[in-house]
């Protein structure tokens, strides 16, 4: 509430509760409307038939009424007809009178009870709408746990609560990443602060101090972009992306295979690549190439000259593979299961500084689960690795 | 007094050895926790900048170590360097042991004001300067003076000057010296000490202050009364 633009509150809060009085004057007045046209016809139906009763068989006329009278004189007829046509008026003016005033009091009476019924109706919706409104833009603790029955107005509630609950789940985790983004970031920030500082500071620096510094300030500038670089790639990966067409992923492969030849061969690492003839998938190929350049360049890094690194694609019935195999020191079996977590980088003192921004793997992990497949990870310490990505196979008709 | 500074960082530890050996510091660096323990287990640190995040031991189980076992009894002064700023890891870190706290990136004036802060508690003084008898020494602005006329001297000569004046009166041992003024890369063998002493004394003299730095034949130097003022 403190902080709320209180000038436009007032305003934007009759907007909103118009609608909510408006539905239960309307329902109010429909449940009138019924309940008295209803109650109007039965009395109009019970009037109509009673003075129809009354106007077509005079009582007097009545053969059961002659005889029991048994005085057959037109006079003494005609006389006790006026009599009775009198009283037949007059008992049908009564239940008019009567008719009316009922009608009247049910009118108002249906108009009560229409109003409180469509009160205990519009009365949740008041509550959701007053939770929706105090939840703030970041908070989302809130909850509306409306309770009850289980009605549709709790079913509406509870479907609000769940949306809540995903929410508030994506944004912390957002909110996490952004954490440990800017502390990654923090890092090569105050190398490069400090050394600055140092140099700036000390009137007896020379000129190769200032080299030195340079260079220092260069490797961690270099090491900054590439992990914004990554940054930016992990948060385009994290939603899922909607444009997909058939792909043959055999010639991903062998194009990304192609393009890591010099890297490979500068490393003093074999690189080579068994790849079947069709893997159709549903994907899209810049993704899909970043991957595995991803697991190339991890598998390049980790192995040493004269050792081998073999790419594999194939495909059973459901699923299409590549795999990424490396002779490298392998993984400790306690960290396999890390090796795919976002700012993870082995306990590797040199890592950060070689660059790497620790969202490789975890962007591989990301891009295969975006296709609706996995990324896995087998490894014997002092063997080497094997990192593969499994994806649906698309099967043409 | 002698520093050591830990981080996974080689170019930021490299910067401030530089930083803190130009303000007359002693400092030694370590690149991970295990080499921090093993450099703290021999050498009785007076400051330890430790960052937090470390592959390997990590600087919180550092801490707790150094406060767990300290070298001649003394633990020394822990600064937490880290990139982690949330409460939480606050707490965490003062409550493994850490004086005080510091978030990447910081400025080295700060850092410098802060190491200053620490040290000072140790000998339980409240301001940058210290005084004893006509000499005058101010931490902060890196400033010496006899008698009112200033001394120039090199950082090396500065922090001798700073560690006899934080023990006047007491005799404090060439390996002392060693321990706490010079850093690992100096040789015990050498005649370091007693060349720097011999420079010390004589700009001392130079200004009216001599005889300030007595030697206690067989046990070291001591800080003693000025001959000159009596």
């Amino acid at each position: 509430m403190s902080t709320g633009p209180a000038g436009v509150r007032p305003s934007r809060l009759r907007h909103i509760r118009l609608p909510a009085a408006g539905i239960r004057f309307r329902l109010a007045v429909l449940h009138s409307i019924l309940l008295f046209g209803v109650a109007a016809l039965a009395v109009g139906a019970i009037y109509q038939n009673v003075s129809r009763v009354l106007d077509d068989e005079p009582m007097s006329r009545h053969s059961a009424f002659t005889e029991l009278v048994d005085t057959p004189q037109d006079n003494a007829g005609g006389g006790l007809q006026v009599f009775e046509e009198a009283v037949n008026r007059r008992a049908l003016r009564q239940l008019r009178i009567y008719s009316v005033v009922a009608l009247a009091v049910l009118f108002f009476a249906s108009l009560a009870i229409g109003w409180y019924a469509a009160g205990l109706v519009v009365h949740p919706i008041g509550r959701i709408t007053a939770v929706a409104r105090r939840i703030q833009g970041t908070d989302l603790s809130r909850r509306i746990s409306l309770g009850g029955p289980p009605d549709e107005f709790r079913e509406l509630a509870d479907t609000f609560d769940d949306m809540l609950d995903r929410l508030d789940a994506a944004f912390e985790m957002q909110r996490h990443f952004i954490q440990e983004a800017s502390h990654e970031l923090r890092n090569p920030l105050a190398v490069l602060r400090t050394n600055l500082d140092v140099v700036m500071h000390d009137p007896q620096s020379e000129p190769e101090d200032f080299r030195a510094a340079g260079e220092v300030a260069l490797r961690a500038t270099s090491r900054m972009s590439s992990l914004v670089d990554d940054l930016l790639l992990y948060a385009h990966h994290e939603r899922p992306d909607v444009h997909r067409d058939p792909i043959d992923l055999a010639s991903v492969v062998a194009e990304t295979v192609a393009d890591f030849a010099a890297a490979a061969e500068s490393a003093g690492v074999e690189l080579r690549a068994e790849v079947a003839e069709r893997l159709p998938v549903v994907g899209d190929p810049v993704a899909l190439r970043r991957g595995l350049a991803n697991l190339l360049s991890n598998s390049i890094r980790v192995s040493d000259p004269e050792s081998s690194v073999l790419v594999t694609a194939g495909h059973d019935d459901e699923k299409v593979w590549i795999s990424v195999r490396d002779e490298g020191p392998g993984i400790d079996p306690d960290d396999v299961d890390h090796v795919f977590q976002r700012f993870w980088r082995g306990d590797l003192p040199s890592a950060r500084e070689h660059g790497r921004s620790g969202l490789g793997l975890a962007i591989v992990r990301q891009i295969a689960e975006g296709h609706g497949g996995q990324a896995t990870v087998r490894s014997t310490v002092g063997v080497g690795s094997t990192f593969t990505i499994w994806l649906p196979r698309y099967v043409d008709r | 007094m002698r520093i050591l500074v830990v981080d996974d960082e080689t170019d930021l530890v490299e910067a401030l050895a530089r930083g803190l050996r130009r303000e007359g510091y002693a400092v030694d660096t370590a690149t991970d926790g295990d080499e921090a323990l093993e450099k703290a287990s021999f050498t009785p640190y007076d400051l330890v900048c430790l960052d937090l995040t470390m592959p390997g031991i990590d600087g919180l189980e550092v801490c707790e170590r150094l406060r767990a076992n300290p070298v001649e009894g003394v633990a020394p002064r822990i600064l937490m360097l880290t990139a982690r700023d949330t409460v939480g890891d606050r707490i965490s870190g003062l409550d493994a042991g850490a004086d005080d706290y510091l978030v990447k990136p910081f400025s080295f004036d700060e850092l410098g004001a802060r190491i200053r802060s620490l040290l000072r508690r140790d000998a339980g003084r409240s301001g940058a300067v210290l005084e004893v008898g006509g000499l005058h020494l101010d931490t902060a602005r890196h400033h010496a003076a006899c008698d009112g006329t200033t001394l120039d001297l090199t950082p090396k000569e500065f922090a001798l000057l700073r560690y006899f004046m934080s023990r006047p009166g007491e005799v404090v041992s060439q390996e002392e010296l060693l321990d706490h003024v010079w850093d690992e890369h100096a040789d015990p063998f050498t005649q370091t000490v007693r060349v720097t002493v011999g420079t010390l004394r004589r700009k001392l003299g130079a200004v009216g202050g001599d005889g300030v730095i007595e030697t206690v034949i067989g046990r070291g130097y001591r800080l003693g009364a000025r001959g000159g003022a009596g």
